[in-house]
């Protein structure tokens, strides 16, 4: 464990940033140097897919009640409530869709890849990989990323469909809308482009997630409270990362 | 073969080796002792280019780590086996898988049966027979320092490194390390670099003692020599780690101590 890993929390933001930089560049100089280690892949996108399943389904669902129910508070004084499935499909499959499943999966399996290299980092398991003639970066993030990026789309869209139909079932059960006009509603706000941009949005935040997770856990300082610095560390810089670049996607896009 | 030459390594104010110039002889088991934090751990990752010289040069079989391109010193490492501290074992594999990793990364062209041939063949010479299919985290600390060494052997390195074999073990668990340590040097015939505080441990194992303090190599020469080294930390600190008894400083003349020649 070298000093400099140890000293990272007192680094300033610009050198954090730069290692950050170097951190990339190297992971990617490896890992299209040779194929990801074998059956790795697969088990990772199913940890990420799986993981953070249950967990999602139940806060995309609650998130989609609430959408319905303040739409139609919203609409409801001017006489719009049939825009209920308007609004919840646009804020769903553009916003709320692919930024809840980045948070789930921020939370879940970012915080389990941070941890995991952090405690492989104090325990010289990264020290010994490097001895083994194993290179580091290629082992433990290029399956992570490559994971990530199978799981999230499926991950995303399975969010979007989630609240979308717990938003229907609230509209139509609790709000006593129609739900022919919910979905006539739901499918002229949006369209087949607003489904490819959320995936593109999914595999960026998946990437986001998984190297800032790995990169903090690569310069954990030493002893458990450096294991729980570089998790928190991973989760919020992942967090904060995924919404601004959320922001910059949407306002690009739209 | 392994050879650093003024080698000086510094974090920030914190100087840990001042001018280290050193050859490892080839065959043979060399080990550095020295006081907690004196910069046996970061000597040792020189050698495999974890960690560079500030200023001096650290040559490993023909290549100088501070100026070799990634590529050598991974090829450099290949030709190396190192124990860690707590053993270093991936907590996510088995015994076996564990010990297999390097012949899974170095050695594609051995089928999964023949590489399975070789685990329990180094289990049998680290007396772990028919461990392989157990679960790392239910080895004891000695079981994983066998695993770790099991590991660090099975590709036949030609140079094998011990951080601290004898840490966090008891006495009759380090004995029975050492003499581990013994029988591979015998029979594997390779250079040991041993890193060590554990001066009984080293005065049984080693061909050749070094002793590091505050960044220097105060003494340097074979055990017999080493415990008639007149320099006073040399003898507080055979003195202390042999607990002698007051009034002598002689470590040869203890009855527990017995010297591997």
């Amino acid at each position: 464990m070298s000093r400099s890993s140890q000293n990272t929390a007192r680094l300033t933001p610009m050198v954090s940033l730069g290692r950050f930089g170097l951190f990339i560049l190297r992971f990617i100089r490896e890992s299209i140097r040779r194929p990801p280690p074998p059956g790795r892949t697969l088990a990772e996108a199913y940890a990420v897919g799986v993981a953070a399943l249950p967990v999602l389904i139940v806060i995309a669902a609650f998130v989609g009640t609430n959408l319905a129910i303040q739409g139609y508070t919203a609409f409801q004084p001017i006489g719009g409530q049939r825009m209920v499935g308007l609004f919840v499909a646009l804020t769903g499959v553009r916003e709320f869709g692919p930024i809840i499943a980045a948070s789930m999966v921020a939370a879940k399996s970012g915080t389990e890849m941070a941890s995991q290299i952090a405690v492989m980092r104090i325990r010289d398991q990264i020290d010994a990989l490097e001895v083994m003639a194993v290179q580091p970066h290629w082992y433990l993030v290029t399956p992570r990323l490559l994971g990530i990026l199978l799981a999230m789309p499926a991950v995303t869209t399975l969010s979007t469909f989630t609240m979308v139909s717990a938003a229907y079932f609230v509209s139509v059960y609790q709000l006593d809308l129609s739900g022919a006009t919910f979905m006539e509603f739901a499918l002229s706000a949006t369209s087949p482009i607003d489904l490819v941009v959320s995936n593109v949005k999914a595999l960026l935040f998946g990437a986001v997630i998984c190297l800032v997770s790995c990169y903090n856990g690569f310069v954990s300082a030493p002893g458990p409270e450096g294991v729980g610095a570089s998790t928190n560390r991973a989760v919020v810089l992942s967090a904060v990362s995924c919404v601004i670049l959320n922001y910059l996607i949407s306002e690009a896009i739209y | 073969m392994l050879r650093l030459t003024d080698v000086h390594k510094s974090f920030g104010e914190l100087v840990v080796l001042d001018g280290i110039s050193l050859e490892f002889q080839q065959g043979l088991t060399t080990a550095i002792i020295g006081p907690s934090g004196t910069g046996k751990s970061v000597l040792l990752k020189h050698l495999v280019g974890l960690t560079h010289a500030d200023s001096g040069t650290v040559e490993c079989f023909g290549v100088d780590m501070a100026r070799a391109s990634e590529r050598e010193i991974y090829s450099v490492r290949r030709r190396f086996g190192m124990l860690f501290q707590d053993g270093a074992l991936f907590d996510s594999m088995s015994v076996g898988e564990n010990i297999a990793f390097p012949l899974v990364h170095h050695e594609k062209e051995l089928s999964a049966a023949q590489r399975m041939e070789r685990v329990e063949q180094v289990l049998e010479e680290v007396e772990l027979p028919g461990f392989s299919t157990r679960d790392t985290t239910a080895l004891s600390g000695g079981q994983r320092k066998r695993v770790g060494l099991a590991r660090a052997i099975i590709h036949r390195p030609e140079v094998v490194l011990f951080d601290e074999p004898n840490s966090g073990l008891d006495p009759m668990t380090s004995d029975a390390i050492d003499a581990l340590i013994l029988r591979m040097k015998e029979r594997l015939g390779v250079t040991f670099i041993v890193i060590s505080h554990d001066i009984v441990g080293v005065m049984n194992v080693a061909d050749q003692v070094g002793m590091l303090h505050g960044g220097h190599l105060i003494a340097y020469g074979p055990p017999s020599e080493l415990v008639h080294n007149p320099h006073p930390m040399v003898r507080r600190f055979l003195g202390r780690n042999l607990a002698l008894p007051k009034g002598t400083d002689d470590p040869t003349t203890l009855p527990s101590l017995k010297l591997h020649r």
